[in-house]
């Protein structure tokens, strides 16, 4: 008598969750090319975090301090025969005005890059003749070493903000909805008090308190936390009005009848039939979370020099002057960009394949 | 004129914002050729921009330099200094007499000067003027330079328009010293006698009751945005030909704590004046050229400030319930400071940051200061072999990867400066890489310049700060910060007496340096201030950018010195 009962709910999840268990080769066959380019561009970049020291050529805070400014160098193929040396080089640059910050290139000599070595995926002989992919800082700092660096914040920072604001979100939409009455009416108007405050500058007021002196890495978790603790309310809301019309659907009612406990129904059948809606909307918000800790870092309230993330790269750009002068500093804004733009591409893709309410 | 600190920026969230605005602007800079015009010139009105508000409008009590500035242009003193011969010149005093054993002094007041309210300016602002500078409840930078072995002048006022100063010995700086702004008894003086001076004119006090008798009168101040100044239009002073001065119908300081927003204004027409950053020198200079910007370019020297790092030695900040915090012990460890001092790379510091505009700095006075500078100081070259051999015998071992004192305590401390400057970011960056390579953990927290300077002066919480003074002609006039009693010696201000014997040796140079008349037998004395400001390594210099400053064509008579404006009252636009 209970089996049909409790096959219910499961087979809504499966209808939720079907699609994507015709295995990765099939959701690749039928990804347009966008969103396999959009895959690739968050493999290599969450592959950049994961492998800094490996994919960087230099330490990323290094200061070459004769070379500031550097423009990205050009890249030569050696004759086979030198390939002994390198399969690449380029020519040293050397400064030949301090004040315009021009560079000239030194045709007498060649610095060869060497692929796979000393642990990194390229680099030179040593930090004083380097090989600048994408130009250097103010401080004579490899930029594309600090952008592979910065990834572990900015790549990391979406993550970590979604776990933490979503499992909140989902818990007290679920509950709200499931329960409803005063519990319901006091964590909406709780929400809402925290949605109707303008973010962003609740975000710098909570990040001007953090305390100075503490790690890197602690001040990183500083902030994501408080960008998850902003976030949370909008995504709880949505769930709250999903789980409690799921509330009165059959399948939770016959749960309900069958005895189940008010923590069994909203783990086993509430929270997976909002997954779905969940699993989109949280691609969809890990980009505000990279833009709002590239806004925090470029307003010098997120990480902190030297700790590179695309935020606080692009600081530098925030005077016109460099920006006329030495564009490559936009760079990791270009790195920005096309973060916050896959996970968009993927966020839509995935509404299409997992809404159930959607056909394909 | 005592020492000040340079005035700098505001918060990081104003500051970004304007960042995001001036981008915009930029970008709408590269499409539209189109010269902005305003109607400077036809208002006779000079548009020129500071970085922070003002903190005061009391002029005895000024310690930073924009209310320095800007309480210049109200408030007049006994003596001006020509910039271009850094020699004394009549102001509120049209002359004095000096008694042959040099030890009175007669100034005789100009007898046209009114206040703002029409009252006349006589001997008794004069004498009240002295009276609050040395009276001890009323904390100011000027009373140290005032002072002829630690006492007070002895002034007198014959009559109303007569001030006769006795000193007990010949007093060289005196006529330097005594250019302090005079300020109006019949107004302050029953204020002061209910003891409530420290609390008068402070920035919420309405500009129009700002009493002065300077050129200009404070008529609009509005916070974070300007400081609006007219015409004092019974100011004494008139041209060759009889004309009154100034020419100028007013003057608008607007308050913009970004740099990058300042040039952007400027170059859009809307500040007649500026001073620009090393990185911009080149911007103006090539825009001149291609006919862009309507303007003048020209350097004008060496900066006369200085820029250092200054360790904190204040027991009343290290030393809590009889324990003394090891940082106390290794900030006054010569070789300590000698291993950073070998540590400050100044040629990069000059690359990265001047783009090769500026100069070591080795001594506190400038190289622009011809008579005082102390061209024999042995730079500290940087090393960072050296600095390691340094620390290796002085005990401070490499334990872990990490620098630890003799007695095991890891080295560590903050190190702040200003927010809003990048310079500044720049150059902690650039020692902080130097430190780190050296095992010695260094956390940089630029800080707000208001509570920056209540850590300096009041809470004493800081351990390392990296910071600007300004430069003084005479050196007496820095006494707030040569004299261990002094309010600006940052390292330990406000000591009752001298702590070490190197900081009384510099009290003693001081009161010799001040009584010897020949200027020429006057530098050997504050050539060995320096000298033990140097060894000592009290401070430690950074580098002295080259002064630029570049002014709208339009402008005439504007004659900028490193010392300041040369005839400011001359200045108009061309019409």
């Amino acid at each position: 008598m209970s089996a049909p009962v409790t096959t219910l709910p499961r087979l809504q999840a499966a209808a939720v969750a079907g699609p994507i268990r015709g295995g990765l080769a099939r959701e690749w066959r039928l990804a347009s090319r966008t969103v396999r380019a959009s895959v690739i561009c968050l493999v290599v970049f969450y592959l950049f975090a994961a492998f800094s020291p490996f994919f960087a050529p230099y330490d990323p805070i290094y200061q070459n301090r004769s070379m500031p400014d550097c423009p990205p160098m050009r890249l030569h193929l050696s004759a086979p025969s030198q390939w002994g040396y390198g399969v690449f080089w380029t020519y040293p640059l050397h400064m030949v005005d301090a004040e315009e910050r021009s560079y000239a290139p030194d045709r007498n000599h060649r610095i060869y890059i060497h692929l796979f070595s000393r642990g990194h995926l390229f680099t030179t002989d040593s930090e004083q003749a380097p090989f600048y992919l994408m130009g250097s800082d103010g401080l004579g700092r490899d930029l594309f070493s600090r952008i592979v660096y910065g990834a572990r914040v900015s790549m990391c920072v979406g993550l970590i903000g979604v776990l933490i604001s979503f499992s909140l979100g989902i818990a007290v939409g679920a509950l709200s909805g499931y329960v409803g009455g005063l519990t319901d009416n006091l964590i909406m108007r709780w929400s809402e008090i925290e949605m109707s405050l303008p973010s962003f500058y609740f975000l710098l007021a909570l990040a001007a308190v953090i305390p100075p002196g503490i790690s890197a890495a602690q001040r990183f978790l500083l902030i994501v936390a408080i960008m998850s603790f902003i976030s949370w309310a909008g995504l709880a809301r949505v769930i709250r009005g999903m789980s409690s019309s799921v509330r009165s659907l059959p399948y939770v009612e016959a749960g309900r009848a069958l005895g189940g406990s008010r923590w069994r129904i909203i783990t086993r059948h509430v929270i997976p039939s909002v997954l779905g809606y969940a699993i989109v909307a949280a691609t969809l918000s890990i980009p505000g979370f990279i833009l709002g800790e590239s806004a925090l870092s470029l307003l010098g309230l997120g990480i902190q020099e030297p700790t590179p993330s695309w935020g606080n790269l692009l600081s530098q750009a925030e005077d016109p002057q460099n920006l006329v002068r030495y564009p490559w500093i936009l760079i990791p804004g270009i790195f920005i960009f096309l973060t916050v733009m896959a996970f968009n591409f993927l966020g839509d893709h995935l509404r299409d394949r997992l809404d159930p309410s959607s056909s394909f | 004129m005592a020492r000040r600190l340079k005035d700098t920026c505001a918060h990081p969230a104003g500051r970004g914002a304007v960042g995001l605005l001036c981008l915009i602007a930029a970008l709408a800079a590269g499409c539209e050729v189109r010269r902005p015009t305003n109607n400077h010139a036809d208002q006779q009105i000079l548009y020129t921009a500071v970085g922070a508000d003002p903190q005061t409008f009391n002029p005895i009590l000024v310690t930073d330099a924009v209310s320095g500035e800007l309480l210049g242009d109200v408030f007049e003193s006994l003596i001006r200094v020509n910039p271009v011969t850094t020699l004394p010149e009549p102001g509120l005093a049209q002359s004095w007499d000096i008694s042959p054993d040099q030890k009175t002094i007669t100034f005789h007041l100009r007898h046209d000067v009114r206040w703002f309210d029409g009252h006349p300016l006589t001997a008794r602002d004069v004498l009240f003027t002295l009276k609050v500078i040395y009276d001890p409840k009323v904390p100011n930078s000027i009373r140290p330079g005032l002072l002829v072995d630690g006492k007070p002048l002895a002034a007198e006022a014959p009559d109303d328009y007569t001030v006769v100063v006795h000193l007990p010995k010949p007093f060289a700086p005196l006529l330097y010293s005594i250019g302090i702004p005079v300020i109006p008894a019949h107004i302050l003086e029953p204020v002061w006698k209910a003891g409530n001076f420290n609390r008068v004119w402070g920035i919420n006090t309405p500009p129009q009751k700002i009493i002065g008798d300077g050129p200009y009168k404070l008529t609009r101040y509005v916070q974070n945005q300007f400081i609006r100044m007219d015409r004092n239009d019974d100011y004494w002073m008139t041209d060759e030909h009889g004309a009154r001065l100034p020419r100028l119908h007013g003057r608008v300081v607007q308050v913009i704590p970004d740099a990058n927003a300042t040039y952007l204004r400027y170059q859009y027409g809307q500040l007649d004046v500026y001073a620009p950053r090393a990185e911009e020198v080149l911007d103006i200079r090539q825009k001149i050229g291609t006919g862009r910007l309507h303007a003048r370019l020209r350097q004008i020297g060496i900066d006369t400030g200085e820029l250092f790092f200054c360790f904190n030695r204040n027991p009343r900040h290290y030393v809590k319930n009889g324990v003394t915090d090891p940082k106390l012990t290794w900030f006054t460890d010569r070789n300590f400071l000698r291993a950073i001092a070998h540590l400050v790379d100044k040629q990069a510091i000059i690359n990265l940051v001047y783009h090769g505009l500026a100069v070591p700095a080795v001594s506190d006075i400038s190289p622009e200061n011809k008579l005082f500078y102390n061209p024999n100081l042995r730079d500290f070259d940087y090393n960072p072999g050296l600095a390691s051999e340094i620390f290796e015998t002085a005990g401070y071992h490499m334990v872990n990867g990490r620098r630890t004192d003799p007695q095991g305590h890891p080295i560590e401390f903050n190190l702040t400066a200003p927010t809003g400057r990048p310079e500044a970011d720049q150059i902690c960056a650039i020692l902080k890489q130097d430190l780190e390579n050296q095992g010695i953990k260094v956390d940089y927290q630029p800080l707000e310049f208001t509570t920056l300077v209540e850590k300096i002066d009041s809470s004493f919480d800081w351990d390392c700060v990296l910071l600007g003074l300004t430069g003084t002609i005479d050196p007496n006039d820095g006494s707030n910060f040569y004299r261990s009693s002094g309010n600006l010696h940052l390292w330990n201000p406000n000591q009752p007496r001298p702590a070490t014997p190197w900081e009384a040796e510099i009290d003693r140079l001081m009161d010799a340096g001040a009584s010897e008349m020949d200027p020429q037998k006057r530098a050997p004395y504050y050539w060995q201030i320096q000298q033990i400001l140097h060894d000592q390594l009290a401070i430690i210099e950074t580098v002295r950018r080259k002064d630029y400053v570049s002014w709208t064509d339009s402008l005439e008579n504007y004659q900028p010195t490193v010392w300041g404006l040369y005839k400011p009252e001359w200045i108009q636009f061309k019409l």
